[in-house]
């Protein structure tokens, strides 16, 4: 899995220009429940990963999100 | 499992709107929430305006002046009517059932059948094969699906979750028999273990309504609700039907030896706008094949969205024509079923406001 582009297809999903690795998800500010969604999807269609919400919650920074996403890629 | 029916057709569709019409924005004024947000969910989601009933209104008072107006429209008679169909979950008593209490204050033959079939979303597609399996018998010539809710009475007004995209409505469905109509396929599933997904936990006898399940409850961002409304898992059923619903669809074609090329449409339960574009992503399917806008007309109507999305986009055209659709609903139980057939040369399809008499 590209990470530098998975970290700018978050950015995109939180409407901001850049999202660094080390950022951490809920200080961002669109980081809501429609974001949450927008990955479920994102993981599922750009990486036909099945995650449950529960499992993005309970991730810190964004570099959590990508290994979470990866390790969950069919 | 699949299903395969023979020589049936719907011979028209009615849709039973409420009068009283809320605005998404409007309501979200009354959350403590960023006006930016709600605009980017009106934007994603689709949410805009939706339609409910007033206090103390029940499915049978939007069924019974649906039925009554197509009475008076001479669009359908009332003896002819040999079974009534209801889906709801949103019954006006726990007894006795609501399709009874239609076929009383309408005054219906007693030579009849009334069921009431406890269905969410995918209650479209399951009552039409129910109905089509009842004309199976000689003496049944015209089954009534009704599919309908009020599930807004059953909403937390501070549950931001789902409050804001619930809508009320009643679908007529008028069922028959017709030999020159293309072989109809369907299928379905159905998964019990996951029926806490979308619940109403109290009200029932496991958990009798009481001052308790009243009590409104945090269950996270300043969401409250208590056991007495409806609880949906939001997320949980975006990954549902984002896993089943495609491989469900894709069989079903399979099955009928077609493909997504030979379908003119997808007409999906309609949960909203995000949902459905995902959904049409998945499968490859244009999204103009695949209609999403009944949520930012009406709201999410449960089991009556499919009838709403034909008399939304294409209620002359049904009138006129046939299409060859394929019709997929999902939801609570957890169920999922999917129908292949030939849509249209109605005799009728209308759309009827229901003022409540104050």
């Amino acid at each position: 899995m590209n990470k530098q582009e998975f970290y700018q297809r978050l950015a995109e999903i939180l409407d901001t220009e850049e999202v660094k690795p080390e950022d951490t998800l809920k200080q961002l500010d669109g980081w809501d429940s429609l974001a949450v969604l927008s990955v479920l999807a994102l993981a599922d269609s750009k990486y036909g990963a099945s995650i449950k919400a529960d499992e993005i919650r309970a991730v810190v920074t964004a570099a959590d999100l990508a290994n979470l996403v990866e390790s969950k890629k069919k | 499992m699949n299903f395969k029916f023979r020589g049936k057709r719907i011979s028209g569709m009615a849709v039973v709107l409420p009068e009283r019409e809320l605005s998404f924005l409007e309501e979200m004024k009354n959350f403590n929430f960023p006006e930016a947000r709600s605009l980017k969910l009106k934007e994603v989601m689709g949410y805009n305006k939706r339609r409910v009933v007033e206090p103390g209104c029940c499915v049978s008072d939007l069924a019974v002046h649906g039925l009554q107006q197509l009475f008076d429209r001479g669009l359908l008679k009332k003896e002819e009517i040999d079974a009534i169909l209801l889906v709801t979950q949103t019954a006006d008593h726990f007894m006795p059932s609501t399709s009874s209490l239609i076929q009383g204050r309408l005054g219906l033959k007693q030579d009849m059948l009334c069921l009431d079939l406890n269905l969410a979303c995918a209650g479209f597609v399951i009552g039409l094969m129910q109905a089509f399996m009842l004309l199976e018998q000689e003496s049944v010539k015209k089954v009534v699906l009704i599919n309908g809710d009020v599930l807004s009475r059953k909403a937390s007004p501070k549950d931001r979750n789902i409050y804001p995209l619930i809508g009320d409505a009643v679908s007529i469905t008028v069922v028959e028999r017709d030999a020159s109509n293309a072989t109809i396929h369907a299928n379905l599933h159905m998964d019990g273990t996951r029926a806490e997904t979308l619940i109403i936990p109290a009200g029932g006898m496991r958990m009798p309504s009481t001052p308790e399940t009243a009590k409104l409850e945090d269950v996270g961002d300043n969401n409250l609700l208590a056991k007495d409304h409806v609880f949906m898992d939001g997320s949980a059923v975006f990954n549902f039907v984002q896993t089943e619903v495609p491989p469900m669809i894709e069989s079903l074609l399979a099955t009928a030896g077609t493909t997504v090329e030979h379908i003119d449409y997808f007409l999906c339960h309609q949960p909203n706008r995000f949902m459905l574009q995902k959904l049409a992503d998945k499968m490859k399917i244009p999204y103009e094949k695949m209609p999403n806008n009944v949520v930012e007309n009406y709201g999410n109507t449960g089991s009556a969205t499919i009838p709403m999305v034909i008399a939304l986009n294409f209620q002359e055209r049904v009138q006129r024509e046939k299409m060859r659709v394929c019709m997929a609903g999902f939801g609570g139980g957890l169920a999922w079923a999917s129908m292949l057939m030939e849509l249209g040369a109605m005799d009728f399809n209308t759309t009827i406001e229901y003022k409540q008499k104050s």
